[in-house]
């Protein structure tokens, strides 16, 4: 198997066989819900922090009963994962209000409607700021300091500044490796698809963080060899929030679009910027986490807005496409502003909205097809 | 009619019904609210754009007129039941999803059209919801105004986490001395605070005649709210709240009550059906009188105007308790013990929830609130209604759900 072969299985199944083994070496993996969660802190504790995804859910019966029809269809999965007992690998779970969606569902893990594997089983809602300022990054440190000792006092472990540097060097080359990919991607003949680079961010939050390094290092020597993708009819930039399911970029890419580069938190959001190395780790990772290129959760727009337009740049974009679960109203306002900004500029842009499982293909394939058909490359 | 009187006419003509109203109270409230800020349009004064979790206090000291666009886009709705569906049905067309929360998108669409006087400021906290946060972004990014966001921790404590509300609060207080281009009179605030805190006595007061059993007055005591939107810390605004409370007991010591046999008490943990405002009226025809509801719900402390300090970190406090504001910054609990507290208190047999579409934080509560509420044998009823949009859920369609709920709590 080569290692772009093993690096887009996991995105296929909720746990994998690195995640097996782990378990099966007493490992601790702890579950987070979004982007904002710092890993190195879980890694530095010894654990594998594992990035949650509703992946293989078919209904949402269970989930329906604490959220409601005006919930989005990823936290609706991923709460009757929960309530079925599928995520039993974890040992805990942190969260934060990323939105109003995954705090009621963080909500219902803490009123005991999940089974959960274990008692005491970790549960945490990070008090993440919205401001991007100073003072936001300095309660942040707190914030995360309080977070360290409580899974300190949890599990019983110390996590010494030390090793946070050495999770912040491990988790920082994870990021320039992902960015060396993307780098790859600029290409007029881009070696990897857009749903080849998904699966790839998506391992990247599923495997211990070494073994992912290593994989990553072996599958870019790999794709040296490997023959670009240029029979496509246009470049695309994919946006928006949580997107999982690589199948969905594919469909995009069966009908002659390349995605080429991406907005999405399983995407540059989570790897774009690094942390200092040299700095007092908890600082560090306060300003990195804050500062970084921000999801709509954050009051943060226009800087958002400009990261767009370069990206457009950088990767020779022909057209943006925004995904949107229904319901998102962070990505509907947020998409909205994209979409105005992108007609001043002349930026073909469309906004696709969907439901967690793939549902209304047909309609979506004609509205990309229409929508390849306006760029006319 | 001229140019300047053809904008807003809407909002105008309300004015214009309101205007000769001398006796203290809510219409005059609304009055002096509407005359302020059409004084403000004609005269070019800068406007301030309040949501509706942001009460007035550091504005009446500044002397900066609040607009808080939810009120703007309520009131108009008392006049006509359609008023905001053109603006929402504009933000929808240039591409804002339709779950948005019809107020925000009605804000939105008032904007494009030019149907709400521009801001000049906006401040807003972090809280209640999505939908806030991002269509106040929206809002910056349509009228360029400056706008600061209170940046509220998920998790309330008495210290780091109030210490950093508080610095946000301060910092709004910068923020709008520069744009306002004033320097705050800390003699004045003081005394604004305290107008506040006479005025907050008022409310609580009324709060607490409204759990008397059978009840005085139906519906929640709405006067303290419009208030702290538009005139807290105003002797207007206390004469306002004085008057709603005189009222209140007038009716308690003559022995009236809201109707003739109370049968069943309602909490109406949240706002109400901004179009419909018979709703109320019908069900105490019924015989269901509303004891409590979002609107008027409020528990705060007196702010210690003894020091600067202690006068800014009492208004920053207050500032987090705010009707929604209260319930909506953080995990479910805040909510959900809240309605508990109103149902004990307000001796409620039930409550009702207007499930606007918009509202995913407090949908969001709702599962785990019916299986305690089920615990506890209180009947909940929540049923899909905008409070701004008529169209997805008439008044006829809300009555045929709230009717046979109420008529099984009343038969039991």
């Amino acid at each position: 198997m080569t290692a772009l072969e093993e690096l887009t299985k996991p995105a296929d199944t909720l746990t994998n066989p690195h995640i097996e083994r782990w378990k099966e070496k007493d490992g601790k993996v702890i579950g987070y819900y979004c982007t904002y969660v710092p890993e190195e802190i879980i890694h530095a504790a010894g654990m594998l922090p594992y990035r949650m995804r509703a992946t293989g859910s078919t209904n949402s019966e269970l989930g329906d009963l604490y959220a409601s029809h005006l919930t989005c269809t990823f936290c609706r999965h991923s709460l009757d994962q929960a309530m079925r007992g599928e995520y039993k690998f974890l040992d805990g779970l942190v969260a934060l209000f990323s939105c109003d969606h995954i705090r009621r569902m963080f909500d219902a893990w803490r009123y005991g409607k999940i089974d959960l594997p274990h008692s005491p089983f970790y549960l945490r809602c990070l008090s993440v700021p919205f401001k991007v300022d100073a003072p936001a990054v300095e309660w942040m440190a707190g914030e995360l300091d309080r977070f360290r000792r409580s899974l300190e006092d949890h599990f019983q472990v110390t996590i010494t500044n030390e090793a946070l540097r050495q999770s912040i060097k491990t988790c920082n080359e994870k990021r320039r490796l992902l960015r060396s990919l993307y780098e790859l991607r600029k290409k007029e003949a881009p070696p990897v698809t857009g749903a080849e680079a998904l699966a790839i961010v998506i391992a990247g939050s599923s495997m211990p963080v070494e073994e992912f390094n290593q994989l990553l290092k072996q599958m870019l020597g790999e794709l040296e060899g490997r023959d670009g993708f240029s029979d496509y009819r246009a470049r695309l930039l994919l946006a928006g929030g949580e997107l999982e399911n690589p199948a969905y970029i594919r469909l995009i890419e069966e009908l002659g679009g390349l995605v080429v580069t991406d907005f999405l938190c399983f995407g540059v959001r989570d790897f774009w910027d690094l942390v200092e190395e040299d700095s007092e780790p908890i600082a560090a990772l306060a300003k990195r986490y804050i500062q970084r290129v921000s999801c709509p959760r954050m009051i943060d727009h226009p800087r958002r807005d400009k990261f767009v337009r370069d990206l457009v740049k950088e990767f020779k974009v022909d057209g943006v496409i925004i995904q949107r679960l229904k319901f998102c109203d962070n990505w509907g306002c947020e998409g909205t502003m994209t979409q105005w900004e992108a007609k001043k500029d002349g930026i073909p842009c469309m906004m696709l909205e969907r439901e967690y499982l793939m549902s209304a293909v047909g309609q979506m394939r004609t509205r990309v097809q229409a929508f390849l058909e306006t760029i006319r490359r | 009619m001229t140019e300047k009187a053809e904008k807003y006419k809407l909002h105008r003509g309300l004015y214009d019904l309101l205007k000769g109203i001398t006796q203290p109270g809510m219409m005059k409230m609304m009055a002096d609210w509407l005359g302020a800020v059409f004084s403000a349009v004609d005269e070019g004064k800068p406007i301030l754009f309040n949501q509706f979790t942001v009460f007035s206090e550091l504005m009446v000291a500044l002397d900066i007129v609040p607009l808080p666009p939810e009120l703007w886009q309520s009131s108009q709705l008392n006049v006509d039941a359609n008023a905001c569906c053109e603006s929402i049905d504009a933000a929808e067309e240039a591409g804002i999803h339709p779950e948005l929360c019809s107020a925000n998108k009605a804000i939105i669409g008032d904007i494009m059209l030019d149907k709400i006087p521009p801001p000049s400021m906006v401040v807003l906290p972090t809280f209640p919801c999505d939908n806030s946060k991002i269509t106040y972004q929206a809002v910056a990014h349509l009228t360029g105004a400056p706008t600061y966001f209170l940046d509220c921790p998920y998790w309330m404590d008495e210290g780091e986490a109030m210490d950093y509300w508080v610095n946000q609060y301060k910092g709004l207080i910068s923020f709008l001395e520069k744009h306002s281009e004033k320097k705050l009179d800390y003699d004045r605030l003081k005394e604004v605070a305290e107008e506040s805190n006479r005025c907050l006595d008022y409310w609580l007061e009324g709060l607490e005649l409204l759990k008397l059993k059978p009840l005085p007055l139906n519906g929640p005591f709405a006067s303290g709210y419009l208030a702290g939107l538009t005139a807290l810390g105003t002797p207007a605004a206390t004469e306002a709240v004085k008057a709603s409370l005189d009222e209140l007991r007038s009716r308690v010591d003559k022995g009236e009550t809201a109707v003739p046999e109370e049968k069943t008490r309602v909490i109406w943990f949240y706002y109400p059906v901004f179009w419909d405002a018979g709703l109320g009226d019908w069900m105490a025809q019924m015989g269901a009188v509303t004891a409590s509801g979002l609107v008027g719900y409020f528990n705060v402390e007196p702010i210690d105007t003894s020091t600067p300090e202690s006068t800014i970190r009492g208004l920053a406090r207050r500032a987090l308790d705010t009707p929604m504001g209260r319930q909506g910054r953080g995990a479910s609990d805040l909510w959900i013990d809240d309605c508990l507290r109103a149902v004990e208190e307000w001796k409620g047999d039930c409550v009702i929830l207007a499930g606007h579409p918009g509202c995913k934080w407090l949908m969001g509560c709702y599962g785990l609130f019916r299986d305690i509420a089920r615990e506890r044998g209180i009947p909940v009823l929540l049923w899909d209604v905008d409070l701004f949009d008529p169209r997805p859920c008439s008044g006829e369609e809300s009555r045929a759900r709230i009717e046979p709920f109420l008529n099984t709590i009343m038969a039991r």
